[in-house]
């Protein structure tokens, strides 16, 4: 048997998915969490039952990417049953989903969920009387507290009679088909392409009438302190700085972190370094094989673990209080005016603080942006200008290595930002239709942020520190061999252009592909503060590293990932060329 | 008047929204159709975006919205356009 998930946005399907089957999917607190399918199975005494979560939506019957997953799955699957997730502190704006759902003819169960939300603020729901309206068995669910779970699993061992695929659900499938809909839009039983029907109006009036019918305010609500939070963060003024104070915060922890926690790592990788050091030498035979790995493996691991390791930690951490508090979100809104400029609207902010973490998520959440052409802006600036957690890392061992001038740098880094995401929102037609639903606040539970730092650090052990320790010994190798002596005879022109000796562009080179790499070259050559100074920027805002490329090409094809390269190329020959000028010699 | 006109704390009736069927669709989706009451939480300043609360729900809407949502105020504290 075969269940598919379906209700709006933020209203814990996934968190219901993983209360039923018991398994781990990203739950966070804002809108467009879950982009793809999910599933799992629950095992039952008897039976098994594969349930599938999927992308939250507002309306099955608006004609969008989201709606076109529900659709295909349907088509594919036939489930024999559709869970329809609700938020029980807004049944009002939900019912529209589920009076939708009922047309199809699919057998459904209603899910109240966030049951202990509603109840806390003195509301209580009339299980009855919605069941009579809907004709369908309404459970009230907790997936936080998992009230309700018995309560639904003993339902669906009853429901298991296979029931007949309905005929009416073939009018869904055909939505968009039919040309004349377009034309006479209020007309259509079912709104065409993106119009509204008198049916959706009906439906609306029927969600809103029951809504009212089975909702009673029990008591008047109590304020709790998350609330008075929420509208004081909701203001514009106390919200804007509250907001700032918060990166502020949140950036100052992140550096204290790596400075404090660089000691107490070091003391303890320095030992460990000698015995590497010793046994490599003791085991292979005198050469260069030996020399290469003898240095290469205890210098390969001192900056991963010193410096991109606590970086890496420290960035999961706060971005998942970030995400799951509702804080995100009110970024957008505090923020849209800025974006504007860039003409992205307020929603860029999420993808984009997501690229502080790791820039290959944030690719795939750029799928909130409205349209087209503002994925291609946002992707663009994540993969140039934004600084993961692994080149966060690296730029800060680099400065402090060489003293080079993070003012400069971040200056720099500001400017290209502004002025890229200006010429290239102007090259593109847009629309600003900034319309965004704002979630509760939530005080984020342990399990879930110690799962989400555990899923992204993961990265650190099974991805940039074998890359880095590899990568080391490559060019430790080709340091020892002087293949890099070949590249001196361009040392003229790197100097003239960029103020750079030749090696630190082959660094710039190097690490165009894979930024964390870069401190691995660099800190074997003697540089100037000022020479380092060129070479982190040229490194900084280059271009994206491979897994975003992949991840580019799978979002938004091959010719916008060229587009994007070309791109980070010019801009990065372009702001050591400027640096070179600008900086004093 | 429009959505654009209200001040923080006033409520309103949805009457009509012009901008096209794509934005209508949105709006509806996320409880803003006509007949639906709204009240303005906060505007942030310089053409900034509106905060709403339609029903249970919070939401942001840009300023090109607020231009494009025409509201009825509701037997109304004595204001005058
Ligand atoms: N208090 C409470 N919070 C919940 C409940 N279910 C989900 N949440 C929270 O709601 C937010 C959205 O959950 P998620 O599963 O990602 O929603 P989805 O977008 O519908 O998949 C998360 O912050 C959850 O912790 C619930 O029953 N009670
Ligand atoms: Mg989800």
């Amino acid at each position: 048997m075969t269940i598919v998930i379906i209700g709006n946005p933020n209203v814990g399907k996934s968190l219901v998915l993983n209360r039923l089957t018991g398994s781990n999917f990203i739950v966070s607190n804002y809108p467009g969490t879950s982009l793809e399918i999910s599933e799992a199975t629950l095992k039952l005494p008897n039976h098994e039952i594969k349930i599938i979560d999927t992308p939250g939506v507002y309306s099955i019957f608006t004609m969008g990417q989201d709606q076109q997953v529900i659709k295909d799955l349907l088509q594919k699957e036939k489930p024999e049953l559709i869970l329809n997730v609700l938020d029980a502190t807004n049944l009002e704006r939900n019912l529209l989903l589920s009076f939708e759902l009922k047309e199809l003819g699919i057998p459904m169960i209603v899910l109240v969920n966030q049951i202990d939300r509603a109840r806390r603020s003195g509301m209580q729901i009339q299980r009855d009387r919605l069941e009579n309206i809907l004709g369908a068995p309404v459970v009230f669910f907790s997936a936080l507290t998992g009230e309700g779970l018995m309560e639904l699993m003993q339902m669906l061992e009853k429901n298991i009679d296979e029931t007949a695929w309905p005929s009416s659900i073939e009018s869904f499938f055909e939505q968009g088909k039919k040309p004349e809909c377009v034309f006479q839009c209020r007309e259509c039983s079912i709104g065409s392409e993106s119009c509204l029907s008198s049916e959706d109006f009906r439906r609306a009036e029927m969600a809103r009438y029951t809504a009212q019918l089975v909702e009673h305010k029990q008591s008047e609500t109590q304020r709790y302190w998350i609330d008075k939070a929420e509208k004081l963060l909701d203001r514009p003024l106390t919200g804007t700085i509250l907001l700032l104070a918060l990166v502020f915060l949140g950036f100052y922890i992140l550096l204290k972190f790596i400075e404090l926690s660089e000691g107490p790592i070091s003391a303890l990788l320095n030992p460990l370094n000698l015995i590497i050091e010793n046994f490599v030498a003791n085991l292979l035979p005198p050469g260069i094989v030996n020399t290469v790995l003898s240095k290469a493996i205890p210098e390969g691991l001192i900056i991963p673990f010193t410096i991109i390791m606590p970086a890496m930690l420290m960035v999961s951490f706060l971005m998942a209080i970030l995400e799951d508090s509702g804080f995100l979100p009110r970024y957008s809104v505090a923020l849209e005016r800025v974006g504007r400029l860039f003409g992205v609207s307020g929603q860029a902010v999420i993808p984009l603080s997501l690229g502080f973490g790791c820039r290959t998520p944030a690719v795939l959440a750029t799928r909130l942006m409205p349209t087209i052409a503002e994925r291609f802006i946002v992707i663009t600036i994540l993969s140039i200008v934004i600084p993961c957690a692994a080149t966060i890392g690296v730029m800060a061992a680099v400065i402090s290595t060489f003293h080079a001038s993070l003012m400069v740098l971040v200056i720099t880094m500001l400017t290209v930002l502004m002025v890229l995401g200006f010429i290239i929102s102007h090259l593109m037609p847009r629309e600003e239709v900034f319309v965004y639903e704002l979630p509760p606040l939530r005080i984020p539970t342990n399990k879930n942020v110690l799962k989400k730092v555990r899923l992204r650090f993961a990265g650190f052990f099974t991805e940039v520190l074998p890359l880095l320790l590899v990568m080391n010994i490559i060019i430790r190798a080709l340091m020892e061999s002087g293949f890099f002596k070949l590249f001196h005879s361009m040392e003229g022109f790197t100097r003239a252009l960029f103020g750079i000796p030749a090696d630190a562009f082959v660094a710039v080179l190097v690490t165009m592909f894979q930024r964390y790499l870069a401190p691995l070259v660099l800190l074997n050559i003697n540089l100037t503060p000022r020479e380092a100074t060129i070479a982190i920027a040229m490194i900084s805002l280059s271009l994206p590293c491979l897994p975003v490329m992949v991840m580019t090409v799978r979002e938004i094809g091959f010719k916008g990932l060229i587009k994007i390269l070309i791109i980070g190329f010019i801009t990065s020959f372009i702001v050591g060329a400027a640096l070179n000028i600008i900086l004093p010699g | 008047m429009y959505l654009k006109d209200m001040q923080t704390g006033q409520r309103g009736l949805v009457v009509r929204i012009n901008k096209g069927h794509a934005a209508e669709r949105r709006l509806f989706e996320i409880g803003l159709v006509p007949g639906a009451s709204v009240e303005v939480v906060s505007r942030h300043p310089f053409h900034g975006p509106l905060l709403l609360q339609v029903g249970n729900t919070r939401i942001a809407v840009g300023q090109r919205i607020a231009e494009a949502v025409e509201v009825e105020m509701k037997s109304s504290t004595g204001n005058t356009p």
